[in-house]
Order: C-alpha cells, then sequence, then structure tokens
C-alpha cells in the first residue's frame, strides 16, 4: 500500500516538477538591467530598419535591453494582447494601431503616458497631426512611431504595355476603373490583372475620397450604411466581382494584392505610404507614386501605429520603455526609418536630417503621403472600432465576391456595430 | 482502513484531471455564456440568456451551422459508400491488400496540419498542383480555395483523404466478422457478386455503418484545422464551420460571453448525437448477441 | 499467404502510389530549389531543410513536440492503466459511477473546455509553458475505458495467486497485469502519442511563445506568413511540413499493426 502511495506521489513530483520546468523556460535571463518586452508588427526590410533603431538606443542606454518580437500584423497584435491579458504575459511596450488602441485605454491596459509626454521636449517637435494621434478621451497612450497615408502607386512599365505611354488622370473612382480595365484587357493574357483589390486601410480612405467615412470622427456616429460609404464600397466591390479588373485572391488575403504587384503581375495598388521601401526594392524605377483619388473631395486617412506602455509593467521598465519610444521618435531615429520605409515624418526635425533630406531629393515619390497631410485626416477611435475592423475583412470579402449585395451587407454591418458599440462601454 | 483506500488512491489521478480539465469546465462555460467578458475588465457583468439571443439571431451563426451541416451532409456519405467498396475489395488477408490499407490509413496518423498544408499547395491557383494538370486539358485556372463555391469541396475533399482509412479499418473489422458460411451458402446459390454484396454483406455489415456514421457526423461537427490552416472560414464565410466559429468569436473577438454560449450549445448537439451512438452501439452488441 | 498475380500487384502499388501522391510529391517538392520549381525544372537542395532546421527553428519544435507528446503519453497511460486496473479488479462504492464519469468523457467534445481550460492555466500562470501543453492533454477516459476492458479479459487467479504470495495491489498491477496487457497498453500509448502529436487547437491558444511551439503550430505560421518575396516559397514549407509529419509515419510503420489494432479495437469493442 505504502508503494501505492508512493507511485502517485512521485507521479505528482513529476507533474510539479513539469511546471517548474516550464516556468523556468518560460522567463529568458535578463541579460541587461532592465529588459523591455516589445511586441511589433514589422518584417522584412521594416523590421531590419526596426532593428537598427533598437540597436542604436541600446548602444546609448547600456542599462536597458529591448527584446522586441515581431507578433504579426496589426490584428494579430490586438489579439495576442487582448488574450494576454487574463494570462499575465503582456509585454512592456507594443505598437498598437492609431484606431484600434482606444479599447486598451479605456480598460486601464494602457498606460497614460501624458505626465511622460508633457516632462518631453519630444512634446513639441512632434507634427500636429502626429501628437493628435495618441490622445484619447484627452490623455495621452501612443506615441506615433509609424505614420502613414495611404497613396496611389502604379507600375509604369505595366501602365506603358498597356498603351499609356503619358499617364493617365487618376484622379476619380471612374478614371482608376478605366486604367484597370484597359491593363486587364491588353495584358490579362499574361496573368497581369490592372489592380490590386484595395486592403482595410485604403477602403477606408477611398470612403472618405467619397465624402463619406464609417464612424463620424467628430460625434462617433457609425455611418457604415450611409449612402456615400454604400457607393463607395459599391465600386470597391465591384473591381473584383463585376469588373474583374481585381484578383480575388487578394479578397482572401490583402497581404496577397501586395505580393502581386510587387511580382510585377499588377498594375494599380492603393496601400500604405510604408509600403514604399519595400515597394521600390522589389520594381525600381517602375514605381511611380501619385496622391489617392479625390473622388467627391480630396481627403485620406492618417494611418500607422504608436507605441504604447503596459500599465502591468513595473516603474522602472515603464521608464525604460518610454526613454525608448521618445528615442524611437527622436529626428534622427525617424529619418532612418523614414528614409527606409516611406513612412511619413513625424518629427519637424526629422527633414533636416542628412539621411532623410537624401532620401527626400533622390527617391521620387517618397514625399506623396507628407503632401497629402493638408487633407489627411485623423480618424476616432473608441473601443468599439477594435471590433469593427476584425468584423469588416468578413464582410468585405460578402461583398467583394458576389455573395451578398452591398447595401443589405453593410445595413447589417452597421446595426450590428451600433449594437456592439453599447454593449462594449456598458 | 488503507486497504479500503486502495482503488481511491489508483483512480485519484486520472479523475482529478478528468475533473479539473473536462467537468469542471463545462459549468464554466455555462457560467460565462451568461456573462459579458472581454478578458478586459475586472467583472463579468451578468446578462442572462442576451448572448444565446445575439447568437441565434446572428447571420453567422446560421451561416455555421448551415455550411456545417452542408460539409456534413456531404462529406459523410461520401466517405461511407467510399469506404465500404474498398473495403470489400480489402477485406482478404493477403500482402497487397494489407499494403493498401497501409497506405490508406498513413494519412490518418498523419498530422493534420501537414495535410492542409500539402493540399494548400495541391489547390494553389498559381504554381499549385491540380491547376498545371487541369491546364494540360485546356481548362483555364481554378481559383478553389478563393472561389466561395469551391472551397467547402475542397475541404469535404481533403478531410475525406485524411479520414478514409480509418473508416476503411473498421469496415474490414466488420466484414471479417461475417461469418464465411453465409458465403459459401450464398456461393453454393450461384449468386451474382453485386447480388451477395446487396443481400448478405450490405445488411449485415449495417451496424458498422451506423456506427461509423454516428462517429463521422460527431467527428464533422467538431473539424477545425484544416479550415484553420487552408482558409481561415472564408472566402466570405463559407468554410466558416461551427467549432472555427468558436475559435474566432473566443480567440480573435474575444466575445467570452458569445463564444461559451455557442460552446454550450455545440455541446448539447454532440452528446445527443453521443447518446444515439451508444444506444446504436448497444444495438449492435444486441444483435451480435 | 497467397502469391498475388504481379500485374494486381502493380496494380494495386500503382493505386496507393496514386492515393498519396499529393504527400510523396510535396516531399520531392522539399527537396527542390525554390527558383527552379518556380522556372518549371529540377535543382536538388538540402538549402530547404538547412533553412527549416535551422533559420526557421524547426529542430527547436520537434524537440517541442517529442517532450510534450511523449510527457503526455507517460503520465496519461500511467494514470490511465491504474484507473483501469482499480476500475477492472476491485468493487468499491462510488466506482461504477467514477468509471461512468470517465467513460463519458468520450462523449464530450473538447472545445466545451477550450476557454474555460485557457482560464484555469492562465490563473495558474502555467500557459506558455510545458505543464499548460501537457496538464489539460491528460483528461482523456479513452485509454482507461479500453484499458479495463482489457484488464477484466485476464483471468483473475492469476492476480489471486499473486495476493497469496503477500505481493501489495501495486506489485499485482506491475508484475502481473502490466506484462500481460503490454499489447494493448503498446497499442493506447501510441494512440495517445499521435493525437498528441497532432493536436493544434490547444497549443494554438496556449502558447504564445516560439520557443515553445510545436510542430504543428510552428509549421502553420511559417506556411500563413509567406516566407519569400512575391510569391510564396513552396519548397521552404514542403520541407517543414515533411519535418512535421515524418517522425510519426516512421513510427507508424514501425508498428502499424498495434496501432490499428488498438483504433479497430477502440472503436468496435
Amino acid at each position: 500500500m505504502l508503494r501505492t502511495l508512493k507511485t502517485i506521489s512521485l507521479a505528482g513530483a513529476l507533474a510539479g516538477l513539469l511546471v517548474a520546468g516550464g516556468a523556468t523556460i518560460a522567463t529568458t535571463a535578463a541579460h541587461a538591467d532592465v529588459t523591455v518586452k516589445f511586441w511589433h508588427s514589422f518584417k522584412g526590410g521594416n523590421g531590419k530598419a526596426l532593428d537598427e533603431i533598437i540597436q542604436k538606443f541600446e548602444a546609448a542606454n547600456p542599462g536597458i535591453h529591448i527584446e522586441g518580437e515581431n507578433v504579426g500584423d496589426y490584428n494579430d497584435i490586438v489579439a495576442k494582447l487582448q488574450a494576454a491579458i487574463p494570462a499575465h504575459r503582456a509585454p512592456d511596450a507594443v505598437i498598437m494601431e492609431v484606431t484600434r488602441y482606444g479599447l486598451f485605454a479605456e480598460h486601464g491596459v494602457l498606460t497614460d503616458l501624458t505626465p511622460y509626454v508633457d516632462a518631453d521636449p519630444l512634446k513639441d517637435n512632434l507634427f500636429d497631426y502626429a501628437r493628435e494621434i495618441g490622445v484619447y478621451n484627452g490623455k495621452n497612450y501612443i506615441v506615433p512611431f509609424n505614420s502613414s497615408t495611404a497613396v496611389l502607386y502604379y507600375n509604369k512599365d505595366i501602365l506603358a504595355r498597356a498603351g499609356y505611354t503619358t499617364e493617365p488622370p487618376l484622379k476619380s473612382f471612374d478614371d482608376i476603373l478605366k486604367v484597370a480595365k484597359t491593363i486587364t484587357e491588353k495584358l490579362g493574357s499574361e496573368g497581369i490583372t490592372g489592380i490590386a483589390a484595395p486592403g482595410q486601410f485604403a477602403r477606408w480612405s477611398l470612403i472618405m475620397s467619397n465624402d463619406s467615412d464609417l464612424i463620424d470622427s467628430k460625434t462617433g456616429d457609425i455611418l457604415i450604411d450611409k449612402p456615400g460609404t454604400v457607393d463607395a464600397y459599391k465600386w470597391m466591390s465591384s473591381l473584383v466581382y463585376k469588373e474583374k479588373v481585381a484578383s480575388a485572391d487578394g479578397v482572401t488575403d490583402e497581404d496577397n494584392g501586395k505580393k502581386a504587384f510587387l511580382a510585377g503581375k499588377v498594375g494599380i495598388m492603393l496601400n500604405s505610404t510604408g509600403d514604399y521601401g519595400g515597394a521600390k526594392k522589389a520594381i525600381g524605377d517602375n514605381l511611380v507614386v501619385r496622391p489617392m483619388p479625390c473622388n467627391k473631395v480630396c481627403r485620406v486617412a492618417i494611418g500607422g501605429a504608436g507605441i504604447g506602455i503596459l500599465s502591468s509593467s513595473p516603474r522602472e521598465v515603464q521608464d525604460a520603455a518610454y526613454k525608448f519610444i521618445s528615442f524611437a521618435a527622436s529626428p534622427e531615429s525617424n529619418a532612418t526609418w523614414f528614409a527606409a520605409t516611406g513612412y511619413m515624418p513625424i518629427n519637424k526635425l526629422t527633414a533636416a536630417q542628412p539621411v532623410a533630406a537624401q532620401a527626400l531629393a533622390t527617391e521620387p515619390g517618397i514625399d506623396v503621403a507628407i503632401q497629402q497631410l493638408d487633407f489627411a485626416r485623423g480618424r476616432p477611435r473608441p473601443p468599439v472600432v477594435t471590433w469593427m475592423r476584425a468584423t469588416e475583412y468578413d464582410m468585405w470579402q460578402a461583398m467583394a465576391l458576389g455573395q451578398r449585395g452591398v447595401e443589405e451587407t453593410l445595413k447589417d454591418f452597421a446595426e450590428r456595430t451600433r449594437q456592439e458599440a453599447t454593449r462594449v462601454t456598458n | 482502513m488503507l486497504r479500503k483506500l486502495t482503488p481511491y488512491l489508483f483512480v485519484a489521478p486520472l479523475v482529478a484531471f478528468i475533473a479539473v480539465f473536462t467537468y469542471v469546465p463545462i459549468l464554466t462555460s455555462l457560467n460565462l455564456s451568461v456573462r459579458n467578458w472581454n478578458f478586459l475588465t475586472p467583472d463579468m457583468p451578468f446578462v442572462g440568456l442576451e448572448n444565446y439571443r445575439l447568437l441565434i439571431s446572428s447571420r453567422d451563426f446560421w451561416n455555421a451551422l448551415w455550411v456545417t451541416t452542408l460539409f456534413t451532409v456531404f462529406s459523410v456519405p461520401i466517405r461511407l459508400f467510399l469506404a465500404l467498396i474498398v473495403a470489400s475489395y480489402l477485406a482478404r488477408e493477403t500482402f497487397v491488400s494489407r499494403l493498401l490499407r497501409g497506405a490508406l490509413f498513413l494519412p490518418f496518423v498523419t498530422s493534420t496540419v501537414s495535410i492542409a498544408v500539402v493540399f494548400s499547395w495541391v489547390f494553389a491557383t498559381d504554381y499549385g498542383l491540380i491547376n498545371p494538370v487541369l491546364g494540360w486539358f485546356g481548362i483555364g485556372k481554378v481559383a478553389w480555395l478563393q472561389d466561395p463555391a469551391l472551397a467547402l469541396w475542397v475541404l469535404i475533399f481533403v478531410n475525406t483523404w485524411k479520414q478514409i482509412g480509418y473508416d476503411v479499418v473498421i469496415y474490414i473489422a466488420g466484414l471479417q466478422a461475417i461469418p464465411q458460411e453465409l458465403y459459401d451458402a450464398a456461393a453454393i446459390d450461384g449468386g451474382k457478386r453485386l447480388h451477395v454484396f446487396r443481400r448478405i454483406t450490405f445488411p449485415l455489415v449495417m451496424p458498422t455503418t451506423y456506427f461509423l456514421l454516428v462517429v463521422s457526423v460527431i467527428e464533422a461537427f467538431q473539424v477545425f484545422t484544416i479550415v484553420n490552416v487552408m482558409t481561415h472560414g472564408g472566402p466570405a464565410g463559407a468554410t466558416d464551420l461551427l467549432v472555427h466559429m468558436l475559435y474566432r468569436i473566443g480567440f480573435v473577438l474575444f466575445d467570452i460571453g458569445q463564444g461559451s454560449a455557442l460552446a454550450v450549445m455545440l455541446f448539447v448537439l454532440l452528446v445527443t448525437l453521443a447518446l444515439l451512438k451508444s444506444r446504436l452501439i448497444g444495438r449492435k452488441v444486441h444483435y451480435e448477441a | 499467404m497467397k502469391r498475388e498475380h504481379p500485374l494486381k500487384l502493380a496494380l494495386a502499388l500503382a493505386a496507393g502510389l496514386l492515393f498519396l501522391s499529393p504527400a510523396l510529391y510535396s516531399i520531392v517538392l522539399s527537396f527542390q530549389t525554390a527558383d527552379s520549381y518556380y522556372r518549371g525544372g529540377f535543382d536538388f537542395t538540402l538549402g530547404n531543410y538547412r533553412n527549416a532546421v535551422g533559420f526557421y527553428h524547426f529542430a527547436r519544435y520537434l524537440l517541442n513536440s517529442v517532450i510534450v507528446s511523449s510527457l503526455v503519453t507517460l503520465l496519461s497511460i500511467g494514470f490511465s492503466t491504474m484507473a483501469a486496473f482499480a476500475f477492472a479488479r476491485f468493487r468499491f462504492r462510488g466506482g461504477d459511477f467514477l468509471f461512468g464519469a470517465v467513460v463519458a468523457t468520450l462523449m464530450i467534445p473538447s472545445h466545451i473546455s477550450l476557454i474555460p481550460n485557457y482560464l484555469t492555466l492562465a490563473k495558474a500562470g502555467l500557459l506558455d509553458s510545458y505543464a499548460g501543453l501537457v496538464l489539460p492533454a491528460i483528461s482523456n477516459g479513452f485509454a482507461a475505458f479500453f484499458l479495463r476492458q482489457y484488464i477484466r479479459g485476464i483471468p483473475k487467479a492469476l492476480d489471486e495467486a499473486a495476493y497469496m504470495d503477500g505481493a501489495t495491489p501495486l506489485k499485482v498491477l506491475w508484475r502481473v497485469i502490466v506484462p500481460l496487457a503490454r499489447p494493448a497498453i503498446l497499442s493506447m500509448a501510441l494512440y495517445v502519442f499521435i493525437t498528441e502529436w497532432n493536436n493544434y487547437i490547444w497549443p494554438l491558444v496556449a502558447i504564445g511563445k516560439e520557443d515553445l511551439y510545436t510542430l504543428q503550430i510552428g509549421l502553420a505560421r511559417l506556411y500563413h506568413n509567406n516566407p519569400g518575396e512575391g510569391l510564396i516559397d513552396w519548397p521552404l514549407v514542403m520541407a517543414a511540413s515533411t519535418l512535421t509529419l515524418l517522425p510519426v509515419l516512421a513510427g507508424f510503420l514501425l508498428v502499424e499493426r498495434h496501432l490499428v489494432r488498438g483504433i479497430t479495437m477502440g472503436a468496435v469493442k
């Protein structure tokens, strides 16, 4: 009998060992005095540029180690962060997309950075638009890192082969459709399509240029079923479903649309200026950048992300994290970042930095996004936006693949978003 | 005293694990299903049956139920039909039939993620395996996984490919249990092959068919991995099977209340099916006796 | 065994190969350079494997899978054998009820515990650890049910004789039952190992740290991250996929008969 007990306790000990073993593996040894765990969304060339900034920061601040990890795109970050809360495994600092952090600010997951920002000379050097990005309910929750507007990219070679020796007008929805049609007709047999299905960021900007919005930037009203929005979605989905000038590949995964453009298989792409670096590397001098269309009005959405700090982190880690955030927004870092990626300068002193000045002089089109700032607009960020954007993908697929009428879909989507907005604030 | 305790000590570890990770969760799910929670708030307000109401009135739920039903209604009969035919060819203990059984069984034990990745490539629009083959016959590129009308069929195909080995093995066991004398008698009567199959094999293997039917319906209602890897429920919800919807609500949208409500409803459905299964197996044992 | 007609053998071989062709071709693909694949040629390389193991950490994932599956098998079979022995050989108050509760887990779909188990392990601080992967997987009554049926088939006289010699219940289990039930235990161990090896949804929600990814999670991630500039790097993905399915495949070929028997018996019994 005693043996039975022994075996059972042995089994228990084994289980205990497991737990202990797991725990040892789960904690990483800190190499420096303070380690800041930092979740971000950058890979490829953009990831390298970020690593460079981190390295420079660590060299300048020997006591601080930044443990950066690319955990996926903006959606993945939101999901991972939300899942991490009950498990107490959130990082210390995190890149948050500019419309999706409200949920986390509202529930006290992100710490209020106002005291830090107020004490930081950086605040006077940030552009107004960039400063505004981080403010929710009057408090500062994120500091801008990568700011963007959507721009229109086209492949000069493809347009030329489709017969456009001079640049066609690309101002209205009709202009763009016409060019996309011509490309698809002339070059479709070579596997080339006219335009990449617009991603969510571009979709939002296109809705704005149709003099409408998804959510009212002042009142916070849901505008998903307003005529201007409906018409914009009708046009966007017609590119895929009715006119077939955009491939469905880019609807099921918007990364595919970008990849096809980079591979020289697509004529026009509407996407973030943050893709400038990658696109330039892929198609070189054939890359042309133009402002987004002004269908009814000239208006684009300010996108990108800022870095926030978790309220669950110890004070000294938060302090270290803010140092890094401030460093990442400094003219030097911002210039490195701008020149490597194409994301807009957020710091007024950035343009004077040699590396930025050189990029502006030698990289045609890198300044298009900056010029658009005259008519760019920040977007509201109440908690429901996180849900709305996660759900919009399915709605868009249903419309773009012709599974469901645009009006019906958006009416349903608007109702559910309103319902969710009341649920999420209760 | 210690003697009396012995059996309890023997069963204690397993029972403890089962209690903590299987039974308590059922109660937890019931509790969470009447609350509004997104992991972020310290409290979870009670909302009654609101989550169930929201689910039942949502298009997504009916879509998922419909898609899952479609998946089940087509994949299960196809599997059983093919498996029975194959099994009746492979029931004899020969080298060839053992070899083929092994080949058919291989996918069943293989990693589902691997299979899903391999078939994502097989059905890729560009640079896949099927489209170039179709190209030889002058058929243009088919967007298998991007077309809402096709994606579910691809998943049915992949699931069948993975699961059929199991059905075949079970059918073979069932077929081998049929007394040889019955066949001998039929042979004396000069029965044609198809006739023998219809009159002897099919009815006698019926208990196995019932069993497989229920097992594969239960399995079909729980398909997740191939959906998550191959389509993410898309395009446009065309492959948003119930468990995938549950994952989406729970771990993408973090509506823990609605996710739990869906889990509870699916639980009730599957337990009902499982009870049906044990009754059917009961009948089988009865039948054999 | 009868000798087959060569033509029949060839046909059967062809049918088997055709059935497995997608998987087999994917293995061939994994030995090819991405360039040559997209050009339509064939250049042999081991680079995809080097890349998968080195750069994409599949060696680490393989190790994680081996550790997790082994621990689950060990603990699950250990606990199940003990419980099966008690259920088969002892009559005790509540025994039938407990056995019923164990068997009933076969009917309980695992998704019901997804969110609750996440919260339990979160509270215990065990997400992102081997324990977090292993512990919930032990909560499965199938092996206990199956082994109990098997042990009941072992003549009770053997136990009695051992008890006469003064053996403790544990000794009887270890010296008498386990050796006689070995084929059944082995079949179940294989079944549990393979099931755990292929487990996907639980590690997907429980593991956030890359260090602890199992092969299944690593492979799904690699595929979704679309390695390759412009075009997805299929040969690399297939190398990772081959690494994921090969160990189980090899194991299966070694012990096919045991496994098939375990699964068939589990179903029909």
